[in-house]
C-alpha cells in the first residue's frame, strides 16, 4: 500500500497476518508496538520492514548534483591542516610535534617560529596523506602539551581557504 | 606558503580569544505530511518524521567540528507552522503536539525544537485559535518545545486582536511557569513580517516556500567584531568603522558558508541560508553593546546609539552578501538585552530605557528581545508594547518581534536571573499611563501605503 507514514490505527485498520509497505513508508514507533502487539507483520519491499533512508525531497537531489561544483575559494594542493602551537618554550617541544606528524605521515610543507621571552608560538602547514583520518590526527596531536606546558590547536586549511581566498 | 602568518593567527585568535563559533546549525523540516484526521496518528507522524530526518543532525555536526575544527554550538530542528500541520485534525487542544515535538527533539539529542508557529497576521483559522488557546500548556508542560506566531505584516497590517491574544497568552504562559521566573516566555516570540528561514531559536520555523528538509546555518561573532575595532582605536573615522565591521562580518560568513555546505552535503539535503547575526551571549566580550560603545556611545542607550546600532547592522548585512549568496534569516544584530552582558550593565547604569530599545529595534535585525516586563504588567499594557513594535516593523518593511517575560512577582528595576543562555535581567518600567481605550477597539491596523516614501 502507498503509505508515507504507517501509524497504530492504520495497523488497527488493516490488521490481518501481514502488511506490505511500499518503499519509503515510515513505520511510527507506536505502529511497530501495535503490530507486535497484535503479531502482524510488517513486510517492505525486501522482505522485513526496515526503516528507510530519509527522503530529503526533490530539492536535496538536485543539491547533490550541484554542491561539488559551487565555486570554492583557490585550492592549495596537497595541504590538509595548519597546526598552531603556543606554550613556554623548552628543548624538545619541536620534536614532539614533528614525531606526533611523522607517526600519522603527515608532511610538513612549512614551519614559522617566533620566541618572545619564554613563549614561542609556532605554525605547522602539513599535508595528510589520502586515506588517513583528520579527525584521528587532530585528536592525537590536540592531545600533546598541557596546562603550564604548551597547547596544540589543529584546523582544516579549508578553514582558511574560506575565510582569506576569494 | 599558501597562507601568511596574519592570516593563520587571525583566524585561531578568532575561535580561541573572540569566542567565535557557528552558533547553530538548523534542520529545516516539512510536516506537511504529517497531516491526519487523527490527532494521535498526526502526533505519531509528526514524532516520526522529525526522528527520522533529524537522527544523524547532532552526529553530522559533531564529526564537522572534529573534522574541520569549528566550535558548533547548538544543533536544532526547525519544522512547518503546526496549525498548519494540526487542521486536519480539526482538534481544539494541540499540546499533544508540542509533545511529540518535545519527545522526538529528545530522542535525537537537541535542545530546542522550534515551530510551534501560527500565522495570523490577517485572521485565524479554527486551528490557529486552537494553537494560540494551546501555547501556555504547551511551553509549560515541555522543555524544548519553542513557539512564534505572526502577527503583522506590511502587507496585511497589524491583526490588533490577535496582538491582545498574544499579549494573554504571554501573561497565562508567564503565570504557568512562575516557579522558573517566567521562562515559558523565553521560548515564545511574536513577528511581524516573519522570515520563513530563520535558524535562530525561539523563532525558528519553515514557511510554506522552503523544500522537504533543509540546512540552515547561524553564525555568531560579536566578539570578533569588537576585537576588529578595538585594533582599529578610537581614532578612525565612521567609513573605517563600517569597512572593519564589513570585512570581519564577510570572514564569519565564510566560515557558516563552509559549515552549512559541508552539513547539507552530509546529511543529503538543501543547504538554505546563512544568518549572520551578531548573536551575544552572556559570557564576557560576547557582547553587541560593546560594539556599540567602541564605536563611540559612552554607554549602549546614550544618544547616538541607534545611529551607531544602524551603521553596524548594515555593514554586517554588506559583508554577509559578499561573503554567501545564501544570506538570509534575519542577518543582522541581535539586542537580546537580558543574554547581552553589555546590555544588562546599560540597563543597571540607567543608560538603557525601554524607550531608547524600542529606538534601536527601527535598525537593529530583530526586535524588543528577551525583555523583562513587571509581573503585574497588564494586557493592555503588553498589547501596547507588541503593537508599537510590529507596526515598527510593518512601516519599515523589515522583520521586528517582540519576547517579552513578565517576571511574576517582580517590579520595575528588580532582577532576575534565568541561568545559561538566557541570562539575567533588569525589569524595565514600562511606565504609568495606559492605553486601555485603544487596546479594547480591537479590529486590525490596514496595510501602510508604501508608495510615498517620505
Amino acid at each position: 500500500m502507498t503509505k508515507r507514514f504507517l501509524t497504530a490505527e492504520d495497523v488497527r485498520r488493516l490488521g490481518g497476518p501481514e502488511i506490505l509497505l511500499e518503499e519509503g513508508t515510515v513505520v511510527t514507533p507506536q505502529a511497530a508496538e501495535a503490530a507486535a502487539t497484535a503479531g502482524v507483520r510488517l513486510i517492505g519491499p525486501a522482505g522485513a520492514y526496515a526503516p528507510p533512508l530519509p527522503d530529503r525531497g526533490p530539492d536535496a537531489a538536485r543539491a547533490k548534483a550541484t554542491l561539488p561544483h559551487l565555486p570554492e575559494p583557490s585550492t592549495t594542493d596537497g595541504i590538509g591542516l595548519v597546526v598552531t602551537v603556543v606554550g613556554r618554550n623548552r628543548p624538545g617541544v619541536l620534536a614532539e610535534i614533528t614525531a606526533a606528524l611523522a607517526s600519522h605521515e603527515c608532511d610538513v610543507a612549512d614551519i614559522s617560529q617566533r620566541n618572545v621571552g619564554g613563549y614561542f608560538h609556532t605554525v605547522f602547514t602539513c599535508a595528510v596523506p589520502p586515506g588517513r583520518d583528520f579527525g584521528s590526527v587532530k585528536d592525537s596531536l590536540q592531545c600533546l602539551g598541557g596546562e603550564g606546558d604548551y597547547v596544540v590547536r589543529v584546523m582544516h586549511e579549508s578553514v582558511f581557504r574560506f575565510m582569506h581566498r576569494v | 606558503m599558501p597562507f601568511t602568518d596574519h592570516e593563520i593567527l587571525e583566524t585561531v585568535r578568532m575561535f580561541e580569544l573572540e569566542t567565535f563559533d557557528i552558533r547553530t546549525t538548523t534542520l529545516g523540516i516539512n510536516l506537511l505530511d504529517c497531516a491526519d484526521p487523527d490527532l494521535e496518528s498526526s502526533c505519531e507522524k509528526v514524532y516520526a518524521k522529525i526522528v527520522h530526518h533529524g537522527r544523524n543532525l547532532v552526529e553530522t555536526a559533531g564529526s564537522i567540528e572534529s573534522d574541520l575544527g569549528i566550535p558548533i554550538i547548538n544543533k536544532r530542528v526547525a519544522t512547518t507552522p503546526i496549525a498548519l500541520v494540526a487542521a486536519a485534525s480539526g482538534s481544539k487542544d494541540l499540546v499533544p503536539f508540542a509533545r511529540a515535538m518535545d519527545a522526538a527533539a529528545e530522542e535525537i539529542g537537541i535542545d530546542y525544537i522550534g515551530g510551534y508557529t501560527a500565522y495570523v497576521h490577517k485572521g485565524y483559522s479554527n486551528a490557529d485559535h486552537a494553537l494560540l488557546e494551546s501555547i501556555p500548556e504547551a511551553l509549560a508542560s515541555t522543555a524544548r518545545v519553542c513557539s512564534s506566531v505572526s502577527l503583522a505584516t506590511t502587507k496585511a497590517g497589524i491583526n490588533m486582536d490577535a496582538v491582545s491574544h498574544f499579549s494573554r497568552v504571554v501573561l497565562d504562559t508567564a503565570r504557568l511557569t512562575a516557579s522558573e521566573g517566567g521562562l515559558g516566555c523565553a521560548k515564545l516570540v511574536c513577528f511581524s513580517n516573519p522570515v520563513e528561514d530563520n535558524p535562530f531559536i525561539a523563532g525558528a520555523h519553515i514557511g510554506i516556500g522552503e523544500p522537504e528538509t533543509v540546512l540552515n546555518v547561524g553564525v555568531s561573532g560579536p566578539g570578533v567584531v569588537r576585537s576588529a575595532l578595538e585594533r582599529l582605536g578610537p581614532e578612525a573615522d565612521l567609513l573605517a568603522v563600517a569597512e572593519t565591521i564589513k570585512r570581519t562580518a564577510f570572514k564569519i560568513t565564510r566560515m557558516g558558508e563552509l559549515v552549512g555546505r559541508e552539513a547539507a552535503r552530509r546529511l543529503g539535503t538543501v543547504f538554505g541560508i546563512v544568518d549572520v547575526s551578531l548573536a551575544p551571549t552572556p559570557a564576557v566580550g560576547d557582547s553587541v553593546a560593546d560594539i556599540l560603545e567602541l564605536i563611540g556611545v559612552e554607554r549602549t542607550g546614550a544618544p547616538g546609539t541607534t545611529a551607531a546600532l544602524a551603521l553596524l547592522t548594515d555593514a554586517v548585512k554588506k559583508g554577509g552578501a559578499m561573503a554567501s549568496s545564501s544570506v538570509g534569516g534575519l542577518s543582522g544584530a541581535f539586542i537580546p538585552v537580558s543574554e547581552d552582558a553589555g546590555m544588562i550593565q546599560a540597563v543597571a547604569d540607567g543608560a538603557l530605557s525601554l524607550a531608547k530599545l524600542e529606538a534601536m529595534t527601527t535598525v537593529c535585525s530583530v526586535g524588543l528581545d528577551m525583555i523583562a516586563v513587571p509581573g503585574d504588567c497588564s494586557q493592555a499594557t503588553l498589547a501596547g508594547i507588541i503593537a508599537d513594535e510590529m507596526a515598527i516593523g510593518m512601516v519599515n518593511q523589515k522583520t521586528t518581534a517582540v519576547r517579552a517575560i513578565p517576571v511574576p512577582g517582580k517590579g520595575p528595576g528588580e532582577t532576575h536571573d534565568w541561568g545559561g543562555l538566557l541570562g539575567t535581567a533588569i525589569v524595565q518600567d514600562p511606565g504609568k499611563f495606559g492605553s486601555d481605550v485603544f487596546h479594547s477597539r480591537g479590529g486590525r491596523i490596514p496595510a501602510p501605503i508604501q508608495s510615498y516614501r517620505n
